[in-house]
């Protein structure tokens, strides 16, 4: 066994760019025909654009992780790419669910959807090596520090009434958004690209 | 902070992965230590020690 740099080769990485861009233009193409985002209220289209890229990145992640398992530390592939997936469905569920089913069930299936969440999350900080554990702690500091100054000078310029008041489904989705690039840089800073 | 993973572990023949399996770390982390993007716990840091068989300040130099 070589016992050189095991990861993928160039034209490899450079592939599975390439057919990572083509999987993003077609999710997003397929979700644009189905679903006119111009017609809807902005936190929503926010909150279906975050939804939609976490599970489009659990179907390719999981795909990464089964086919090259040793690259992240055991146990921790899929359960980070089910906790992607179940906030993604958490995010896209309170935009239909109510038209699928009552409003309370909906919101019965997004409590489900929650503790699930959250027993898989416990479950990934239990079993991550101290690098994932490092970078868990390092996106939440990041994100914390991001959210609030951006928070208080909202919340000083609505108080000024300078800017138009938020919705809590509005600040979720920019708290998601934010917490996706601060993990994708912290990840980066460690050579997780 | 620099280090002689690299070395040690090519003077093995071992992969990454093989390293990593050894560590109780995913290859990713093994990466980061390797490439100097990651400075391990003391505890970690002896495990190194253990599994190279090595004194601590000989596998870790001060930049």
């Amino acid at each position: 066994m070589t016992s050189e740099q095991t990861g993928p080769n160039k034209a490899l990485k450079i592939a599975g760019m390439v057919g990572l861009a083509l999987l993003g233009a077609a999710v997003g193409s397929a979700t644009a025909r189905y679903i006119d985002v111009s017609a809807m209220p902005e936190d929503d289209a926010l909150n279906l654009f975050i939804g939609v890229v976490l599970i489009a990145l659990s179907v390719v992640m999981t795909v990464i992780v089964v086919a090259r398992p040793t690259i992240v530390a055991k146990g921790c592939g899929l359960l980070q790419t089910s906790v992607m997936g179940l906030a993604g469905l958490m995010l896209i569920l309170p935009i239909y669910g109510a038209d699928w089913v009552s409003a309370e069930v909906a919101m019965a299936g997004v409590l489900v959807l929650l503790v699930i969440q959250t027993v898989a999350n416990v479950m990934l900080w239990r079993q991550a090596d101290e690098m994932l554990r490092r970078i868990i702690v390092e996106t939440g500091a990041l994100s914390f520090w991001t959210l609030q100054l951006a928070l208080f000078v909202y919340a000083a310029a609505e108080r000024l009434e300078l800017v138009e008041g938020m919705t809590a489904w509005g600040m979720i989705g920019i708290l998601l958004a934010v917490y996706m690039v601060a993990s994708a840089l912290t990840a980066a800073r460690r050579g997780i690209h | 902070m620099n280090n002689r993973l690299k070395v040690l572990r090519a003077e093995r023949n071992w992969s990454q992965a093989e390293l990593a399996d050894r560590l109780g770390v995913s290859r990713q982390t093994v990466n980061a230590l390797e490439t100097g993007r990651y400075d391990p716990s003391l505890p970690l840091a002896f495990k190194i020690a253990r599994v190279f068989e090595q004194p601590i300040e000989s596998i870790f130099l001060e930049d």
